[in-house]
């Protein structure tokens, strides 16, 4: 499937810096329109609200974590297909086969690239 | 403790005996009718039935008695090398404090250098007279917030300092007191926190010789 690049994205992390720079490289890709949450309850609220075309989450927040949240969004029909793509410093093998069974469409380990970015979301839109 | 001669026991008991006698003599007078004398007899029973008493320690019970006491001086001395006041009130809030000045710092070299790069990258490129000096004055800021280095660099050298000493004293306290970790049960504040970290699989950064490498994961998603 092509990406779109004028589709919505939600980028969720509690480090602001972080949302800044995935915020920065997603423009660099050329997708302007992206929004962020601080944890997976504010990101669970706003992914009600808005079709998003991707939702880029961090692992580790409170009170609800990225993981929670991937389980909730996967658990609600009206934005259950939305691909959901984790990223984060829980490197542990575990970590990753407990998202993949949740239903992650893909998983990056901080710290991360640019290149890294790109590929992980081009593998998600198939490309 | 051995065993005392019956000879002796039979001493005691008399002695005993005696004193309970005294005791329920004098029980029975009204506190009018004490005299000096009554009470000074009382106090010279008793010196002597406990002298009796003392006579029947051996030199062994003694020499426990002796062991413990030197043990406790001991351990009175190794809790005083342990310096807790001083780890407690100096050396743990001043590394709380060091940790604290570390996160303001990194922070903000970190929003400093973000800034600079996103002038840099919404840079006009149209005039390249403009551009170049903005690339320029930028750069120099970036390398600027760069020194927040060699801050953090000594305020972690402290820390560790810290932790050393807290380590090295622990230690010696516990070879000297030959210490055993027992089991320990969590609070329910910790027990709740435990049970989330193993439900919601919270690890935190692992080393880099524990933590998947990202080309293993991409194996996991092809």
């Amino acid at each position: 499937m092509a990406i779109d690049q004028t589709m919505p994205i939600l980028v969720v992390d509690d480090y602001k810096t972080m949302i800044r720079i995935i915020r920065n490289l997603l423009k660099q890709l050329g997708f302007n329109e992206v929004d962020d949450a601080a944890d997976g309850t504010e990101a669970l609220e706003k992914a009600r609200n808005r079709k998003y075309g991707l939702i880029i989450s961090d692992w580790n927040m409170e009170p609800m974590t990225g993981y929670e949240l991937l389980k909730e969004v996967r658990g609600d029909e009206d934005i259950s297909r939305t691909p959901f793509i984790m990223v984060t410093a829980e490197s542990k093998t575990e970590n990753v086969i407990a998202a993949k069974k949740a239903g992650v469409n893909n998983y990056i380990v901080k710290p991360f690239n640019a290149a890294t970015l790109k590929s992980k979301i081009d593998s998600v839109f198939g490309e | 403790m051995s065993a005392k001669p019956d000879s002796k026991a039979n001493v005691d008991n008399e002695a005993v005996a005696v004193m309970g006698d005294l005791i329920s003599k004098y029980a029975d007078r009204s506190r009018e009718d004490l005299s000096l004398m009554d009470v000074m007899s009382l106090a010279e029973n008793m010196a002597d039935t406990m002298h009796e008493f003392f006579d029947t320690l051996d030199a062994t019970l003694y020499k426990e008695f002796r062991e413990i006491s030197t043990s406790i001086a001991e351990m009175r001395t190794e809790v005083g090398a342990l310096r807790p006041n001083d780890i407690k009130n100096g050396r743990i809030p001043d590394a709380g404090q060091e940790l604290e000045a570390i996160v303001e710092t990194t922070e903000s070299a970190t929003e400093t250098i973000m800034s600079s790069v996103e002038a840099i990258m919404s840079a006009d490129t149209n005039d390249a007279d403009a551009y170049q000096a903005e690339i320029s004055d930028q750069a120099i800021k970036i390398m600027e917030a760069c020194s927040f280095q060699d801050l953090t660099g000594q305020r972690i050298s402290k820390v560790v300092e810290t932790l050393q000493f807290i380590e090295s004293r622990i230690s010696r306290f516990s070879n000297a007191i030959g210490a055993v970790d027992g089991d320990v049960e969590l609070t329910e504040e910790e027990q709740r926190e435990e049970k989330r970290r193993q439900d919601l699989i919270l690890h935190g950064p692992q080393d880099e010789k524990d933590a998947i490498q990202q080309g293993a994961i991409d194996n996991l998603f092809d």
